[in-house]
């Protein structure tokens, strides 16, 4: 779904929606099939330097026009919808599709998998299209891949800008390190407070 | 891969380079793992799951007697952020398995299932890489080896690729060609390693495989490289000997100085120490006849040279020596055709200090024969380190060496080999002491 705003962009300043970025761990941000690695950390920036994509773009590799963006966040985030500014000639995506919360996601995983969501995308060189997602879906969002499976045409496929906007939380979504799972009860790991000094109880 | 090409025949050199590769990339960092597959024989298999623990691979590398040929066994290491992983990894049942010689290599599918067994690996941000030992000769077109090397390039997966064993420009083309599709800034390499004098994995490490990891791994295998493995094989399959024997060279390099001022005391030392060293010699005697019996010979190993001084040494102590000095040399003969790596070791120190002869005088050789002999004679079976005469000539050994600390330089030579034993003989000693002695 692709609406245009409903507002001029000159009266609202649209840039404070769309802060989500502050909340990209970009150290961790990597992607598939790009051409020049690392890359991929200059597609996000504030919105009003959508367009300005002088420190680069990510531009998939020759005769290939996949991609697969993985982007982590520093805390769990709401995501409202989602804006990519693709290249001329041919070379903007054409089909996104989203998965979130799940790490080392590769061409046969996003090609097998079914997305939470996907988008057919439209060229937009201008930054204004932004695709609305199932917002109850995306409701606590540790990490999102975005797979960007066909282009319009084009050799390869270039993003100059990707936009996410939403409502951040203070929260993280943490895996759980370590657990023990006991087979057998071990009553050395056991210890209760008559075998440390003090209480009343007695374990064998 | 039976071939002689590379010593000792291809498959044992490429499981050496195997195993030093191994090394390199477990020590570089400590979130790397590594896993092995051979790709020929009945049909791909993966020996060790990724890991990061040597000794498992190291196991498994030498948990075969013979070995499939043109299976180069490609790795996988995994390695934290930016460094490499690789291979992902299949649980390997039960144990180490037998690797066997034949059949052909079948390099797409090697790959492929290295491809996969890496995007199973646990830690996710590791990075992978797979390395390739190409033996045999390449039976894939080069178009279908392009299209595997643009898929790996896709799932950002490095290859580095060792091409040794036969040679024919069809295969350094497509090998060459696999790597121009996988090559991503960089991050794979090739390398020919034509047949000749040098091992192949002497040749491996001076190259970007080691060195592109940097640091911990060129690290490693400059020191592997240096030590060349000088007293056998050092730290793989031995570490107490190795060690044994490297505290020993350092001890006699300390005792060296020291010994070095003996000079005048030597003479009169020399006197005393002959005539504990006969009453010492008629104890062994005695009781190397009840340890010749004995299965485990954990004594050191003399080389000729040692049993030639011994001999010597023998002779001028002792009047009736020549059946005891037979009768000993049997033995030292029968336990010098045990351990080659400990006798390589003597060999070694022997030749170093047989350099530095010059200044040796013979007062100075008997003197060290007579500690090399007590020493000897302490550490055989039979002989009771509690024994008085045993004790005594010990003691009288080390005053000598403490008390012969002058400023004379001259090299080891005696004391070399003779602290060298004994260092070794008192390690091993320990244990033979327990066996009942």
């Amino acid at each position: 779904m692709a609406c245009l705003h409903d507002h001029s962009c000159e009266e609202h300043d649209c840039s404070s929606d769309w802060s989500l970025y502050k909340h990209i761990d970009l150290s961790k941000v990597s992607a598939l099939n790009e051409a020049v690695s690392g890359s991929v950390k200059s597609v996000f920036r504030a919105w009003e330097h959508r367009l300005n994509s002088s420190e680069g773009h990510l531009e998939s590799n020759e005769g290939d026009p996949e991609l697969i963006v993985f982007i982590p966040f520093t805390s769990d985030v709401k995501i409202k919808s989602i804006s990519v500014v693709g290249g001329a000639d041919g070379t903007s995506p054409a089909k996104m599709r989203a998965f979130i919360n799940r790490e080392g996601i590769d061409f046969s995983d996003a090609q097998n998998m079914q997305p939470l969501q996907e988008w057919d995308l439209m060229e937009n060189l201008q930054g204004d299209l932004e695709y609305q997602t199932r917002y109850s879906k995306f409701q606590s969002v540790g990490n999102i891949t975005l797979h960007f499976s066909d282009n319009l045409g084009g050799d390869t496929t270039q993003i100059h800008y990707i936009g996410l906007k939403g409502e951040a939380t203070q929260l993280k979504r943490d895996v759980v390190a370590t657990i023990v799972y006991e087979l057998m009860p071990n009553p050395s790991d056991h210890k209760t407070r008559s075998e440390t000094g003090g209480g009343l109880s007695q374990v064998e | 891969m039976r071939n002689g090409d590379y010593s000792p025949n291809r498959f044992q050199a490429q499981a050496d380079a195997v195993n030093l590769i191994c090394g390199a990339k477990t020590q570089s960092n400590p979130e790397n793992t590594v896993g092995v597959l051979t790709m020929a024989g009945k049909g791909v298999r993966v020996l060790v799951t990724p890991t990061s623990d040597l000794g498992k691979i190291l196991a498994c590398m030498h948990g075969a007697p013979e070995q499939t040929p043109g299976a180069c066994a490609p790795l996988s290491l995994g390695a934290r952020l930016s460094k490499t992983p690789r291979l992902g990894g299949y649980e390997a049942q039960g144990p180490a398995p037998c690797l066997e010689i034949g059949g052909e290599m079948n390099l797409a599918a090697g790959i492929q299932v290295a491809q996969l067994a890496l995007k199973h690996r646990q830690n996710k941000k590791q990075q992978q890489r797979i390395i390739v030992f190409a033996g045999s000769p390449v039976k894939y077109d080069k178009k279908v080896l392009e299209l595997i090397g643009r898929k790996l390039k896709k799932n950002s997966v490095a290859l580095d690729i060792v091409s040794f064993g036969e040679e024919d420009e069809e295969k350094n083309e497509k090998l060459e060609a696999l790597l121009a599709a996988v090559n991503n800034n960089d991050s794979s390499h090739i390398v020919h390693v034509p047949s000749g004098p040098s091992a192949l994995s002497d040749v491996l490490i001076s190259t970007a495989i080691f060195t592109g990891d940097g640091e911990g791994g060129s690290g490693f295998a400059a020191a592997a490289a240096a030590s060349g493995f000088e007293f056998g094989v050092d730290p793989n399959l031995d570490p107490e000997l190795a060690l044994a024997l490297r505290v020993s060279m350092e001890e006699e390099r300390a005792r060296q100085e020291a010994a070095a001022k003996k000079a005048a005391e030597e003479a009169s030392k020399q006197e005393k120490g002959e005539q504990q060293s006969t009453s010492q010699d008629a104890t062994m005697t005695e009781n190397v006849n009840p340890g010749t019996s004995e299965p485990e010979k954990k004594t050191h190993d003399l080389t000729d040279d040692e049993n030639a001084l011994l001999q010597q040494a023998l002779a001028m102590s002792m009047d009736d020596s020549s059946s005891t000095v037979a009768v000993r040399d049997t033995d030292m003969s029968d336990a010098s055709a045990d351990d080659h790596d400990l006798q390589l070791a003597l060999q070694l120190s022997v030749q170093e200090s047989a350099a530095e002869q010059s200044n040796q005088t013979d007062v100075n050789k008997l003197l060290a024969d007579q500690s090399f002999v007590s020493s000897i004679l302490t550490s055989l079976p039979g002989v009771d380190p509690n024994d008085p005469h045993v004790k005594d000539l010990l003691a009288s050994m080390q005053s000598q060496s403490e008390q012969s600390k002058e400023e004379d330089k001259t090299p080891k030579e005696e004391e070399n080999k003779s602290s060298i034993l004994y260092t070794v003989l008192r390690g091993v000693q320990a244990g033979g002491a327990c066996n009942g002695i």
